[in-house]
């Protein structure tokens, strides 16, 4: 058949699976260990020829089937509209493992934008608690756009969104404190992670709107560092007055 | 004469091994692959830089970045060699060493080890801060692991300098081309599936929300909030483009357009979006996806 795709075969007409020059041989281990230097050295029977052998076309073709299965799992398994139950187990258990170290255990979804205050940028503001004891100081500078910039935006950013998850809530936020005591001059720190969203296409006119995502004190007492999480204002209850209204209530149809 | 559905399927199954056979073990030169290595590895550089600055503040001693920090964010399975080194010197050594290693793969010294190390050294520094990653580390991730497998020193590098022997083609070239042109597909395809499910994509502003924001690299913003007309059409594209590029990398015919707009096209997206070196890492992943001289002589 002319599409043989045995490599040992002798004197067969270039078809798929063959180099263009229609050379072939034996291939030594020193192709496939990353020695094709060494193998180069070996002689033409190794240089000239670019096919693998049957058994390692086998165990590629394993390995790459069993690669592209965990890469569809993993875009599944990422999404950040969640997963299922089935797909979460079967990446968890098999791929996981051995995809994590990589830095391959990657979603991919990219979402850009989906317009929405999470999206917009953040940054982190650090003020002293106390007046007179140290700077302020916002990280990313204001309209900074450097690559820097961004990885500091992402970290304000991770510290707003982990305040929903119970493992992670409060962690960012201390950590980014101490880490800046020195900076800031202060062992006692407001720290702020803010974020500047766009109005709506309709409003275009309009000017962003600056929004307190995170706010915290974060303080180190005798070495240790303490987080004191400070509410959001559109967070706390209106204050309501308990007295009554003069003429309030009493008025009827 | 009538087919019987076993010689079909036979057939079938022929097509099939043939197919897999051409796209994943075909000898490639690797040309191609040389020009994604010295890509990678100066986007790798670029993208270095912007960890260098902060390197001590995010993971030395006393960093915001601390192990206790690690254990909330990570995996159980995610190491970094550096979790080892916390002081200054040290945090400092294995950086530079780590730069030094992407400075031999652009430049194709030692290629066979250093491609390994480099993507080594990339995932290490991802888990060391996972918080700090954006979209362009994970594709350039991607890149270098693609790069392990394949023989990308064997052309426009130091070690073909030195062995003075013209490179013959492999089938890890060709394994390695096709792992780049599934995940230039792959996370394409990814990011229209993550941007659909939101209205903005939909209703045609999430131009304009890109641009808006203080981080876009293009200020268009005044000239998308004049036209609504204008600002869908940005927003629309983008979604076409990501579709086309997605499947018309498995086109023939197609391939080459869709690779070369690719090139144009993604960088031009990160700069909306605030992500250029997200853009370039694209780029380069739609560089690879370029049909080679063996897909000509094929064709």
């Amino acid at each position: 058949m002319a599409r043989d795709r045995k490599p040992e075969l002798p004197s067969r007409p270039h078809s798929a699976g063959q180099p263009p020059d229609g050379s072939e041989g034996p291939l030594t281990v020193g192709t496939f260990a990353g020695g094709h230097l060494a193998g180069r050295r070996r002689g033409r029977s190794v240089a000239s020829d670019g096919r693998a052998s049957e058994s390692i076309r086998g165990v590629a073709t394993f390995v790459l089937s069993f690669y592209l299965v965990g890469l569809a799992l993993t875009v599944a398994g990422n999404s950040a509209s969640g997963t299922s139950a089935l797909v979460g187990l079967l990446k968890d258990r098999l791929f996981s493992p051995l995809l994590v170290p990589p830095w391959l255990d990657l979603g991919h979804d990219t979402r850009l934008t989906y317009g929405l205050p999470e999206d917009a940028d953040h940054h982190i503001e650090v003020s002293p608690a106390v007046n007179g004891a140290g700077r302020p100081l916002r990280i990313p500078a204001a309209r900074e756009r450097s690559e820097r910039a961004g990885r500091w935006r992402r970290l304000a950013r991770a510290a707003a969104i982990s305040e929903e998850s119970d493992a992670q809530a409060g962690v960012l936020p201390a950590a980014i404190g101490a880490g800046l005591f020195a900076t800031a001059g202060s062992d006692d720190l407001i720290v702020h992670v803010d974020r500047v969203v766009p109005p709506e296409f309709s409003a275009a006119a309009s000017p962003s709107v600056a929004e307190t995502a995170l706010e915290a004190r974060v303080r180190r007492v005798a070495g240790d560092v303490q987080m004191i999480p400070l509410k959001a204002p559109e967070e706390m209850a209106p204050v309501v007055d308990a007295a009554p209204v003069p003429g309030a209530g009493r008025g009827g149809p | 004469m009538s087919i019987s559905p076993l010689a079909a399927l036979a057939d079938l199954r022929r097509g099939v091994a043939v197919t897999w056979e051409e796209f994943w073990f075909r000898p490639a030169t690797a040309r191609r692959l040389a020009g994604v290595r010295i890509l990678a590895a100066l986007l790798g550089i670029a993208l270095a830089w912007s960890w260098a600055t902060d390197l001590v503040g995010w993971f030395g001693e006393g960093g915001i970045i601390s192990p206790a920090v690690l254990e909330a964010w990570r995996a159980p399975t995610a190491v970094s060699i550096f979790d080892f080194v916390r002081s200054t010197p040290g945090l400092w050594g294995m950086f530079l060493a780590g730069v030094c290693v992407l400075v031999f793969l652009a430049a194709g010294a030692a290629t066979p080890v250093v491609a390994p190390l480099a993507a080594v050294f990339w995932a290490s520094l991802l888990h060391r801060g996972p918080m700090l990653v954006g979209p362009a580390d994970d594709v350039l991730a991607v890149i270098l692991w693609c790069l392990v497998v394949g023989r990308s020193g064997d052309t426009l590098s130091l070690d073909h300098a030195i062995a003075r022997q013209e490179p013959s083609p492999s089938w890890r070239n060709r394994t390695a081309l096709g792992l780049l042109r599934v995940h230039a597909s792959v996370i394409a395809g990814a990011a229209v599936l993550s941007q659909l499910k939101a209205d903005t994509w939909w209703d045609g502003t999430a131009a304009w929300w890109l641009a808006a924001r203080e981080s876009s690299r293009i200020d268009i913003a005044a000239i998308l909030a004049r036209s609504e007309w204008l600002t869908n059409l940005l927003t629309h594209a983008i979604t076409l483009f990501e579709v086309a590029f997605a499947v018309g990398v498995w086109q023939r015919l197609c391939r080459p357009l869709v690779a070369w707009g690719g090139i144009v096209v993604w960088p031009l997206i990160g700069l909306l979006a605030g992500e250029p070196f997200w853009g370039g890492a694209m780029a380069i992943l739609a560089f690879a996806c370029l049909p080679t001289a063996e897909d000509d002589a094929s064709a």
